[in-house]
Protein backbone atom coordinates (compact mmCIF):
# COMPACT_ATOMS: atom_id res chain seq x y z
CA UNK A 1 0.00 0.00 0.00
CA UNK A 2 1.63 3.30 -1.46
CA UNK A 3 0.11 6.39 -1.71
CA UNK A 4 1.40 8.83 -5.12
CA UNK A 5 0.56 10.69 -8.24
CA UNK A 6 -1.20 9.48 -11.22
CA UNK A 7 -0.35 12.11 -14.19
CA UNK A 8 -2.69 12.64 -17.07
CA UNK A 9 -1.16 14.70 -19.63
CA UNK A 10 -4.46 14.69 -21.69
CA UNK A 11 -5.58 17.11 -18.83
CA UNK A 12 -2.97 19.26 -18.34
CA UNK A 13 -3.48 22.83 -19.68
CA UNK A 14 0.11 24.02 -18.55
CA UNK A 15 -1.14 26.33 -16.08
CA UNK A 16 2.11 25.49 -13.93
CA UNK A 17 -0.20 25.95 -10.68
CA UNK A 18 1.16 22.95 -9.37
CA UNK A 19 4.92 24.30 -9.61
CA UNK A 20 3.83 27.27 -8.05
CA UNK A 21 1.81 25.55 -5.45
CA UNK A 22 4.89 23.36 -4.07
CA UNK A 23 7.38 26.45 -4.46
CA UNK A 24 5.01 28.03 -1.52
CA UNK A 25 4.06 25.22 0.34
CA UNK A 26 7.95 23.60 0.64
CA UNK A 27 9.16 27.18 0.78
CA UNK A 28 11.15 26.54 -1.97
CA UNK A 29 13.18 29.92 -3.85
CA UNK A 30 13.44 30.82 -7.20
CA UNK A 31 15.87 29.38 -9.37
CA UNK A 32 16.58 32.26 -11.04
CA UNK A 33 15.62 34.76 -13.71
CA UNK A 34 16.71 33.41 -16.69
CA UNK A 35 14.63 33.50 -20.45
CA UNK A 36 15.14 30.31 -22.23
CA UNK A 37 13.41 30.37 -25.65
CA UNK A 38 12.10 27.01 -24.89
CA UNK A 39 8.79 28.14 -25.94
CA UNK A 40 6.65 29.20 -22.76
CA UNK A 41 8.80 26.47 -20.62
CA UNK A 42 11.52 28.55 -18.26
CA UNK A 43 12.25 26.19 -15.66
CA UNK A 44 13.50 23.72 -18.11
CA UNK A 45 14.19 20.74 -15.44
CA UNK A 46 13.40 19.39 -11.97
CA UNK A 47 16.00 20.77 -9.61
CA UNK A 48 16.95 20.39 -6.14
CA UNK A 49 14.32 23.34 -5.44
CA UNK A 50 12.32 22.55 -8.54
CA UNK A 51 10.00 19.71 -7.26
CA UNK A 52 7.24 20.12 -10.14
CA UNK A 53 8.10 21.17 -13.87
CA UNK A 54 5.61 21.57 -16.34
CA UNK A 55 7.44 20.47 -19.41
CA UNK A 56 6.19 22.21 -22.80
CA UNK A 57 6.76 20.04 -25.81
CA UNK A 58 5.87 21.67 -29.25
CA UNK A 59 4.15 18.94 -31.51
CA UNK A 60 6.03 20.08 -35.06
CA UNK A 61 3.82 18.38 -38.27
CA UNK A 62 6.02 16.14 -39.62
CA UNK A 63 8.22 17.67 -43.01
CA UNK A 64 7.01 21.48 -41.56
CA UNK A 65 7.50 24.34 -38.89
CA UNK A 66 3.95 24.45 -38.32
CA UNK A 67 3.09 23.59 -34.71
CA UNK A 68 -0.75 22.87 -33.82
CA UNK A 69 0.04 21.73 -30.56
CA UNK A 70 1.88 21.51 -27.06
CA UNK A 71 2.07 18.17 -25.42
CA UNK A 72 2.37 19.56 -21.80
CA UNK A 73 3.55 17.07 -19.35
CA UNK A 74 3.80 17.77 -15.18
CA UNK A 75 6.97 15.89 -14.24
CA UNK A 76 7.89 15.11 -10.75
CA UNK A 77 9.81 12.29 -8.71
CA UNK A 78 8.45 9.04 -9.44
CA UNK A 79 9.27 7.70 -6.66
CA UNK A 80 10.15 4.31 -7.89
CA UNK A 81 10.06 0.98 -6.41
CA UNK A 82 13.35 0.36 -6.55
CA UNK A 83 14.89 3.82 -5.67
CA UNK A 84 18.45 4.36 -7.33
CA UNK A 85 18.50 7.26 -4.99
CA UNK A 86 17.72 4.98 -1.87
CA UNK A 87 20.46 2.32 -2.94
CA UNK A 88 23.16 4.93 -3.07
CA UNK A 89 22.39 6.86 -0.45
CA UNK A 90 25.51 6.09 2.04
CA UNK A 91 24.10 8.01 5.54
CA UNK A 92 20.53 6.07 5.29
CA UNK A 93 19.20 10.33 4.60
CA UNK A 94 16.99 8.51 2.00
CA UNK A 95 14.22 6.38 3.32
CA UNK A 96 10.93 4.95 2.23
CA UNK A 97 8.60 6.27 4.94
CA UNK A 98 5.33 5.20 5.84
CA UNK A 99 3.30 6.14 3.05
CA UNK A 100 5.34 4.00 0.49
CA UNK A 101 7.05 7.05 -1.16
CA UNK A 102 10.86 7.74 -1.06
CA UNK A 103 11.69 10.68 1.66
CA UNK A 104 14.98 12.74 1.76
CA UNK A 105 15.65 13.26 5.65
CA UNK A 106 16.93 16.54 5.43
CA UNK A 107 18.11 16.30 8.73
CA UNK A 108 20.31 13.07 8.15
CA UNK A 109 21.07 14.01 4.13
CA UNK A 110 24.77 15.15 4.64
CA UNK A 111 24.86 16.63 0.89
CA UNK A 112 27.46 13.98 -0.38
CA UNK A 113 25.74 13.77 -3.84
CA UNK A 114 25.67 10.44 -4.70
CA UNK A 115 21.87 9.90 -5.29
CA UNK A 116 22.10 12.64 -8.11
CA UNK A 117 23.76 10.26 -10.94
CA UNK A 118 22.02 7.31 -9.39
CA UNK A 119 19.00 8.53 -10.57
CA UNK A 120 17.45 7.41 -13.33
CA UNK A 121 15.21 9.67 -14.31
CA UNK A 122 17.86 12.62 -13.33
CA UNK A 123 15.22 13.80 -10.61
CA UNK A 124 17.72 14.24 -7.32
CA UNK A 125 19.64 17.26 -7.32
CA UNK A 126 21.48 19.14 -4.59
CA UNK A 127 20.43 22.61 -3.43
CA UNK A 128 23.05 25.50 -3.52
CA UNK A 129 24.05 26.13 0.19
CA UNK A 130 21.51 29.66 0.86
CA UNK A 131 24.40 32.46 2.60
CA UNK A 132 22.01 35.30 2.30
CA UNK A 133 23.89 38.55 2.26
CA UNK A 134 22.90 41.97 3.59
CA UNK A 135 22.64 43.34 -0.19
CA UNK A 136 20.78 40.07 -1.09
CA UNK A 137 18.57 40.13 1.55
CA UNK A 138 17.01 43.71 0.17
CA UNK A 139 16.64 41.80 -3.20
CA UNK A 140 14.54 38.90 -1.58
CA UNK A 141 10.90 38.82 -1.11
CA UNK A 142 9.30 38.17 2.53
CA UNK A 143 9.01 34.64 1.27
CA UNK A 144 12.93 34.36 1.18
CA UNK A 145 13.21 36.25 4.48
CA UNK A 146 10.81 33.93 6.23
CA UNK A 147 13.06 30.97 5.25
CA UNK A 148 15.87 31.88 7.80
CA UNK A 149 12.79 32.85 10.83
CA UNK A 150 11.34 29.22 9.44
CA UNK A 151 15.09 27.29 9.01
CA UNK A 152 14.12 24.74 12.15
CA UNK A 153 10.71 23.07 9.82
CA UNK A 154 12.02 23.67 6.63
CA UNK A 155 16.22 22.32 6.62
CA UNK A 156 16.04 22.07 2.75
CA UNK A 157 15.93 26.08 2.79
CA UNK A 158 19.32 26.10 3.98
CA UNK A 159 20.64 24.44 1.37
CA UNK A 160 23.92 21.93 1.02
CA UNK A 161 21.69 18.73 1.01
CA UNK A 162 20.12 17.03 -1.73
CA UNK A 163 16.45 18.00 -2.71
CA UNK A 164 13.40 16.21 -4.50
CA UNK A 165 9.52 15.88 -4.25
CA UNK A 166 8.58 14.49 -0.80
CA UNK A 167 5.26 13.61 -2.23
CA UNK A 168 4.35 16.71 0.90
CA UNK A 169 5.40 13.96 3.68
CA UNK A 170 4.53 16.78 6.21
CA UNK A 171 0.91 17.24 4.69
CA UNK A 172 0.31 13.33 4.35
CA UNK A 173 0.75 13.32 7.72
CA UNK A 174 -2.13 15.90 8.44
CA UNK A 175 -4.04 14.10 5.86
CA UNK A 176 -3.79 17.02 3.16
CA UNK A 177 -3.63 16.09 -0.51
CA UNK A 178 -0.36 17.23 -1.75
CA UNK A 179 0.00 21.07 -3.06
CA UNK A 180 0.65 20.26 -7.27
CA UNK A 181 -1.99 17.72 -6.44
CA UNK A 182 -4.81 20.22 -4.75
CA UNK A 183 -3.71 22.95 -6.70
CA UNK A 184 -4.35 21.36 -10.39
CA UNK A 185 -7.88 22.80 -11.63
CA UNK A 186 -8.19 19.69 -13.96
CA UNK A 187 -7.36 16.77 -12.23
CA UNK A 188 -4.61 16.27 -14.25
CA UNK A 189 -2.88 15.16 -11.18
CA UNK A 190 -4.46 12.81 -8.89
CA UNK A 191 -3.29 11.73 -5.46
CA UNK A 192 -4.35 8.53 -3.93
CA UNK A 193 -3.80 4.88 -3.05
CA UNK A 194 -1.29 4.04 -5.84
CA UNK A 195 -3.65 0.58 -6.57
CA UNK A 196 -6.93 2.58 -6.75
CA UNK A 197 -5.27 5.19 -8.96
CA UNK A 198 -3.98 2.37 -11.35
CA UNK A 199 -7.37 1.26 -11.89
CA UNK A 200 -8.49 4.40 -12.20
CA UNK A 201 -5.75 5.02 -15.33
CA UNK A 202 -6.32 1.99 -17.05
CA UNK A 203 -9.93 2.62 -17.20
CA UNK A 204 -9.06 5.88 -18.42
CA UNK A 205 -6.76 4.98 -21.16
CA UNK A 206 -9.53 2.28 -22.40
CA UNK A 207 -11.93 5.24 -22.28
CA UNK A 208 -9.43 7.10 -24.71
CA UNK A 209 -8.50 4.38 -26.94
CA UNK A 210 -11.84 3.94 -27.58
CA UNK A 211 -11.99 7.53 -28.24
CA UNK A 212 -8.73 7.13 -31.21
CA UNK A 213 -6.41 8.65 -29.23
CA UNK A 214 -2.97 6.53 -28.61
CA UNK A 215 -2.52 6.82 -24.94
CA UNK A 216 -0.54 4.33 -23.04
CA UNK A 217 0.85 4.27 -18.89
CA UNK A 218 4.19 5.18 -18.16
CA UNK A 219 5.42 3.34 -15.18
CA UNK A 220 2.62 0.85 -14.63
CA UNK A 221 3.23 -2.94 -15.15
CA UNK A 222 6.68 -2.09 -15.80
CA UNK A 223 9.47 -4.67 -16.22
CA UNK A 224 12.52 -2.58 -16.45
CA UNK A 225 14.97 -2.76 -13.42
CA UNK A 226 13.46 0.41 -11.59
CA UNK A 227 9.90 -1.42 -11.40
CA UNK A 228 6.17 0.18 -11.24
CA UNK A 229 6.28 3.73 -10.42
CA UNK A 230 4.41 5.27 -7.14
CA UNK A 231 4.26 8.53 -9.59
CA UNK A 232 2.85 7.52 -13.03
CA UNK A 233 1.84 9.02 -16.18
CA UNK A 234 -0.31 8.85 -18.96
CA UNK A 235 1.14 9.36 -22.35
CA UNK A 236 0.22 10.15 -25.60
CA UNK A 237 3.67 10.00 -27.36
CA UNK A 238 6.61 8.08 -26.72
CA UNK A 239 8.27 8.42 -23.74
CA UNK A 240 11.29 10.56 -25.10
CA UNK A 241 8.61 12.91 -26.99
CA UNK A 242 8.79 14.20 -23.16
CA UNK A 243 12.34 13.54 -21.99
CA UNK A 244 11.09 10.34 -20.44
CA UNK A 245 13.68 7.82 -20.92
CA UNK A 246 11.84 4.71 -22.63
CA UNK A 247 13.22 2.20 -20.58
CA UNK A 248 14.81 3.76 -17.65
CA UNK A 249 18.05 1.21 -15.86
CA UNK A 250 18.70 1.49 -11.97
CA UNK A 251 22.34 1.87 -11.92
CA UNK A 252 23.03 -1.05 -9.26
CA UNK A 253 21.98 -3.64 -12.10
CA UNK A 254 25.74 -2.62 -13.78
CA UNK A 255 27.48 -3.61 -10.29
CA UNK A 256 28.07 -7.40 -11.44
CA UNK A 257 29.24 -6.46 -14.51
CA UNK A 258 31.52 -3.96 -12.68
CA UNK A 259 32.37 -6.35 -10.06
CA UNK A 260 33.08 -8.99 -12.40
CA UNK A 261 35.32 -6.68 -14.87
CA UNK A 262 37.32 -5.51 -11.32
CA UNK A 263 37.70 -9.37 -9.71
CA UNK A 264 39.05 -10.11 -13.51
CA UNK A 265 41.30 -6.96 -13.74
CA UNK A 266 42.60 -8.03 -10.12
CA UNK A 267 43.27 -11.79 -11.05
CA UNK A 268 45.18 -10.40 -14.05
CA UNK A 269 47.35 -8.43 -11.90
CA UNK A 270 47.95 -10.79 -9.46
CA UNK A 271 49.10 -12.94 -12.33
CA UNK A 272 51.44 -10.59 -13.84
CA UNK A 273 52.71 -9.45 -10.28
CA UNK A 274 53.28 -13.59 -9.41
CA UNK A 275 54.69 -13.31 -12.63
CA UNK A 276 57.57 -10.72 -12.39
CA UNK A 277 58.39 -11.86 -8.74
CA UNK A 278 58.89 -15.50 -10.55
CA UNK A 279 61.27 -14.00 -12.74
CA UNK A 280 63.43 -12.23 -10.05
CA UNK B 1 -28.51 34.97 -23.88
CA UNK B 2 -31.85 32.71 -23.29
CA UNK B 3 -32.37 30.95 -19.63
CA UNK B 4 -35.22 28.80 -17.99
CA UNK B 5 -36.01 26.17 -15.81
CA UNK B 6 -35.92 22.41 -17.65
CA UNK B 7 -39.73 21.98 -16.97
CA UNK B 8 -40.78 25.48 -17.89
CA UNK B 9 -42.82 24.35 -21.23
CA UNK B 10 -42.99 27.48 -24.39
CA UNK B 11 -46.04 27.92 -23.87
CA UNK B 12 -45.99 28.28 -20.08
CA UNK B 13 -47.92 32.02 -19.88
CA UNK B 14 -46.56 35.04 -18.06
CA UNK B 15 -47.76 35.93 -14.49
CA UNK B 16 -48.44 39.32 -14.48
CA UNK B 17 -46.98 40.99 -11.49
CA UNK B 18 -44.52 38.28 -11.01
CA UNK B 19 -40.65 38.73 -10.29
CA UNK B 20 -38.05 37.26 -12.34
CA UNK B 21 -38.46 34.58 -14.77
CA UNK B 22 -41.97 33.95 -13.81
CA UNK B 23 -42.49 37.55 -15.35
CA UNK B 24 -41.91 35.99 -19.06
CA UNK B 25 -43.78 33.45 -21.08
CA UNK B 26 -42.25 30.69 -21.79
CA UNK B 27 -41.21 31.84 -25.01
CA UNK B 28 -39.95 34.84 -23.81
CA UNK B 29 -36.46 32.95 -22.14
CA UNK B 30 -34.00 35.49 -22.68
CA UNK B 31 -33.05 36.97 -19.57
CA UNK B 32 -30.92 40.09 -20.77
CA UNK B 33 -33.55 41.89 -22.68
CA UNK B 34 -36.59 43.41 -20.50
CA UNK B 35 -39.12 41.88 -23.11
CA UNK B 36 -37.21 38.63 -22.43
CA UNK B 37 -36.96 38.67 -26.82
CA UNK B 38 -34.10 37.86 -28.67
CA UNK B 39 -33.23 40.43 -30.67
CA UNK B 40 -30.94 40.82 -34.44
CA UNK B 41 -30.32 44.29 -34.13
CA UNK B 42 -29.41 46.70 -30.97
CA UNK B 43 -32.74 49.22 -31.05
CA UNK B 44 -31.30 51.63 -28.57
CA UNK B 45 -28.42 52.44 -26.47
CA UNK B 46 -25.11 51.64 -28.89
CA UNK B 47 -23.38 55.07 -30.41
CA UNK B 48 -22.65 52.84 -33.04
CA UNK B 49 -25.73 50.57 -33.81
CA UNK B 50 -28.09 49.39 -34.56
CA UNK B 51 -26.72 46.44 -37.30
CA UNK B 52 -23.05 44.94 -36.46
CA UNK B 53 -20.91 45.53 -39.29
CA UNK B 54 -17.04 44.73 -39.59
CA UNK B 55 -14.68 47.80 -39.92
CA UNK B 56 -10.95 47.36 -40.10
CA UNK B 57 -8.96 48.91 -36.88
CA UNK B 58 -7.31 52.14 -36.80
CA UNK B 59 -4.49 51.03 -37.86
CA UNK B 60 -4.39 48.20 -40.40
CA UNK B 61 -3.09 45.88 -42.74
CA UNK B 62 -5.48 45.65 -45.29
CA UNK B 63 -8.69 47.94 -46.80
CA UNK B 64 -11.56 46.97 -45.98
CA UNK B 65 -13.19 44.50 -47.81
CA UNK B 66 -16.52 44.73 -46.90
CA UNK B 67 -16.98 48.76 -47.22
CA UNK B 68 -15.96 51.74 -48.08
CA UNK B 69 -15.61 52.85 -45.02
CA UNK B 70 -12.24 51.93 -43.42
CA UNK B 71 -12.65 52.07 -39.63
CA UNK B 72 -15.52 52.59 -37.33
CA UNK B 73 -16.27 56.26 -37.78
CA UNK B 74 -17.53 56.82 -33.67
CA UNK B 75 -14.38 55.78 -33.05
CA UNK B 76 -12.87 57.62 -29.81
CA UNK B 77 -9.35 59.23 -31.05
CA UNK B 78 -6.87 61.56 -29.47
CA UNK B 79 -5.38 63.77 -32.15
CA UNK B 80 -2.56 64.99 -30.36
CA UNK B 81 1.41 65.14 -30.47
CA UNK B 82 1.68 62.50 -28.35
CA UNK B 83 -0.22 60.15 -29.63
CA UNK B 84 0.26 59.75 -32.94
CA UNK B 85 -1.24 56.95 -35.01
CA UNK B 86 0.29 54.50 -37.70
CA UNK B 87 -2.30 55.70 -40.39
CA UNK B 88 -4.40 53.23 -42.50
CA UNK B 89 -2.30 50.96 -44.60
CA UNK B 90 0.75 52.15 -44.03
CA UNK B 91 3.74 50.04 -45.81
CA UNK B 92 5.78 51.33 -43.29
CA UNK B 93 4.15 49.17 -40.15
CA UNK B 94 3.52 45.93 -42.42
CA UNK B 95 3.22 43.31 -39.82
CA UNK B 96 0.07 42.86 -37.46
CA UNK B 97 0.37 43.27 -33.60
CA UNK B 98 -1.97 42.19 -31.06
CA UNK B 99 -1.15 41.98 -27.29
CA UNK B 100 -2.83 39.58 -24.66
CA UNK B 101 -1.99 38.12 -21.12
CA UNK B 102 -0.17 35.12 -20.27
CA UNK B 103 -1.03 32.34 -17.80
CA UNK B 104 2.36 33.09 -15.59
CA UNK B 105 1.84 36.37 -15.28
CA UNK B 106 -1.40 38.41 -14.28
CA UNK B 107 -0.43 41.95 -13.78
CA UNK B 108 1.82 44.12 -12.12
CA UNK B 109 1.23 42.68 -8.78
CA UNK B 110 2.31 39.59 -10.00
CA UNK B 111 5.77 40.00 -11.47
CA UNK B 112 6.70 40.54 -7.59
CA UNK B 113 6.15 37.54 -7.03
CA UNK B 114 9.61 35.43 -7.41
CA UNK B 115 7.86 31.88 -8.06
CA UNK B 116 5.89 33.61 -10.98
CA UNK B 117 7.96 35.86 -12.34
CA UNK B 118 10.28 32.98 -12.65
CA UNK B 119 8.07 31.35 -15.15
CA UNK B 120 8.20 34.28 -17.43
CA UNK B 121 11.05 36.19 -16.57
CA UNK B 122 11.91 38.62 -19.55
CA UNK B 123 9.07 40.51 -21.84
CA UNK B 124 8.74 38.49 -25.77
CA UNK B 125 6.95 38.79 -28.31
CA UNK B 126 6.07 35.68 -30.61
CA UNK B 127 7.03 35.50 -34.26
CA UNK B 128 6.59 32.89 -36.34
CA UNK B 129 9.81 31.12 -38.10
CA UNK B 130 9.61 32.53 -41.75
CA UNK B 131 9.88 35.96 -40.58
CA UNK B 132 12.23 35.40 -38.19
CA UNK B 133 14.79 34.05 -41.05
CA UNK B 134 13.49 37.28 -42.75
CA UNK B 135 14.25 39.68 -40.26
CA UNK B 136 17.65 37.60 -38.60
CA UNK B 137 16.25 36.84 -35.96
CA UNK B 138 17.09 33.96 -33.84
CA UNK B 139 15.28 32.11 -30.91
CA UNK B 140 16.04 33.90 -27.63
CA UNK B 141 17.21 37.22 -29.65
CA UNK B 142 16.22 40.53 -28.91
CA UNK B 143 14.05 42.25 -30.97
CA UNK B 144 13.07 45.66 -31.52
CA UNK B 145 9.07 46.39 -32.24
CA UNK B 146 7.82 49.86 -33.26
CA UNK B 147 4.98 52.02 -34.26
CA UNK B 148 4.59 55.62 -34.59
CA UNK B 149 4.47 56.29 -30.91
CA UNK B 150 7.84 54.15 -29.73
CA UNK B 151 9.63 51.17 -29.59
CA UNK B 152 10.24 48.70 -27.29
CA UNK B 153 12.58 45.49 -27.02
CA UNK B 154 11.73 42.19 -26.36
CA UNK B 155 13.32 38.82 -26.71
CA UNK B 156 12.21 36.91 -29.71
CA UNK B 157 10.10 33.63 -28.84
CA UNK B 158 10.46 32.14 -32.44
CA UNK B 159 7.65 29.45 -32.95
CA UNK B 160 5.46 27.08 -35.36
CA UNK B 161 2.69 27.80 -34.02
CA UNK B 162 2.59 31.37 -34.89
CA UNK B 163 1.26 31.01 -38.88
CA UNK B 164 1.09 33.90 -41.41
CA UNK B 165 -2.14 35.47 -41.90
CA UNK B 166 -3.73 34.56 -45.41
CA UNK B 167 -6.07 37.41 -45.81
CA UNK B 168 -7.63 39.55 -48.74
CA UNK B 169 -6.96 37.41 -51.96
CA UNK B 170 -4.00 35.69 -50.71
CA UNK B 171 -1.91 38.42 -49.06
CA UNK B 172 0.18 37.25 -46.42
CA UNK B 173 0.53 38.93 -43.22
CA UNK B 174 2.82 38.49 -40.69
CA UNK B 175 1.62 38.45 -37.18
CA UNK B 176 3.42 39.07 -33.98
CA UNK B 177 1.84 38.37 -30.63
CA UNK B 178 3.13 40.65 -27.28
CA UNK B 179 2.20 39.64 -23.88
CA UNK B 180 1.20 42.68 -22.01
CA UNK B 181 2.29 42.45 -18.65
CA UNK B 182 5.64 42.75 -18.54
CA UNK B 183 6.89 46.72 -17.10
CA UNK B 184 9.47 48.11 -15.21
CA UNK B 185 9.03 47.06 -12.00
CA UNK B 186 8.94 43.32 -10.09
CA UNK B 187 11.29 40.34 -10.73
CA UNK B 188 10.84 40.40 -14.44
CA UNK B 189 12.41 42.87 -16.45
CA UNK B 190 11.22 44.00 -19.82
CA UNK B 191 9.64 47.04 -21.85
CA UNK B 192 6.02 47.67 -21.44
CA UNK B 193 3.59 46.99 -24.38
CA UNK B 194 2.36 50.01 -23.40
CA UNK B 195 4.78 52.06 -25.41
CA UNK B 196 4.19 51.10 -28.46
CA UNK B 197 -0.14 51.36 -28.75
CA UNK B 198 -1.44 54.13 -29.16
CA UNK B 199 -4.86 55.55 -27.51
CA UNK B 200 -7.57 54.57 -29.37
CA UNK B 201 -11.02 53.31 -28.10
CA UNK B 202 -14.03 51.90 -28.64
CA UNK B 203 -17.27 54.11 -29.11
CA UNK B 204 -19.45 52.68 -26.51
CA UNK B 205 -17.64 50.99 -23.35
CA UNK B 206 -14.26 53.07 -24.16
CA UNK B 207 -12.37 49.87 -24.62
CA UNK B 208 -8.78 50.10 -25.58
CA UNK B 209 -7.88 49.12 -29.15
CA UNK B 210 -4.53 46.97 -28.17
CA UNK B 211 -5.69 43.56 -29.79
CA UNK B 212 -5.18 44.45 -33.44
CA UNK B 213 -2.74 47.37 -34.56
CA UNK B 214 0.38 47.11 -36.76
CA UNK B 215 4.32 47.42 -36.28
CA UNK B 216 7.39 46.97 -37.91
CA UNK B 217 10.29 44.71 -36.01
CA UNK B 218 14.02 44.65 -36.75
CA UNK B 219 16.71 42.65 -35.07
CA UNK B 220 18.42 44.45 -32.04
CA UNK B 221 18.12 46.34 -29.26
CA UNK B 222 16.22 49.65 -29.12
CA UNK B 223 18.27 52.92 -28.53
CA UNK B 224 18.64 53.94 -24.78
CA UNK B 225 16.23 56.05 -23.63
CA UNK B 226 15.52 58.21 -20.93
CA UNK B 227 17.58 60.82 -18.93
CA UNK B 228 21.11 60.57 -19.81
CA UNK B 229 22.88 59.94 -16.26
CA UNK B 230 24.94 62.77 -16.21
CA UNK B 231 22.44 64.86 -17.16
CA UNK B 232 21.43 65.75 -13.49
CA UNK B 233 19.45 68.81 -13.48
CA UNK B 234 15.51 68.20 -13.53
CA UNK B 235 14.23 69.55 -16.34
CA UNK B 236 12.10 72.06 -16.43
CA UNK B 237 8.50 70.94 -16.48
CA UNK B 238 6.36 71.45 -20.29
CA UNK B 239 4.24 74.37 -19.84
CA UNK B 240 0.99 75.69 -21.63
CA UNK B 241 0.30 78.71 -23.46
CA UNK B 242 -0.35 80.64 -20.42
CA UNK B 243 2.42 79.19 -18.55
CA UNK B 244 0.78 76.61 -16.18
CA UNK B 245 2.51 73.21 -15.80
CA UNK B 246 1.38 70.47 -18.10
CA UNK B 247 1.13 67.05 -16.13
CA UNK B 248 1.43 64.49 -18.95
CA UNK B 249 0.96 66.80 -21.43
CA UNK B 250 -3.04 67.65 -19.77
CA UNK B 251 -3.44 70.82 -18.54
CA UNK B 252 -2.85 70.29 -14.32
CA UNK B 253 -5.71 70.87 -12.60
CA UNK B 254 -8.47 70.12 -15.59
Amino acid sequence: MANGFFTDTTLCIGCKACEVACKQWNELPSDGLAFTGMSYDNTLRLSGTTWRHVAFVEDREVGTTIVNRWSMMSDVCKHCTHAGCMEACPTGAIIRNEFGDVYIQPDVCNGCGYCVPSCPFGVVDLIEPFKPSAAKAAEYNTATLDRERLSEGALQSHGGIAGKCTLCYDRQRLGFTPACAKACPTESIQFGNVDDLKARARKRVERLRERGVDAQLYGVDETTSVGDLNAFFLLTQPPEHYNLPARPVLPSTHQPAGYAAAALAAAALAVAGLAIFRGR
Amino acid sequence: MPDFPVNKAPSTPAKPGAAGLDAHSGADPFIMQLDGRGQIFVANGLKDGPLPAHYEPLASVIQNQLYKQQNNPTLREWDRSDNPYNGQVNPRYPYVLTTYRITELSGVYTRYIPWLAELQPEAFCEIDPELAVEKGLKNGDYATISTAVGEIEVRALVSGRMRPLRIAKGQRVHQIGLPYIFGNFGYTSGDTSGDVIPLAMDPNVSIHEAKTLTCDIRAGRRAPRGRVAQDDAVPEPERSRDGQPLIHGREAGV
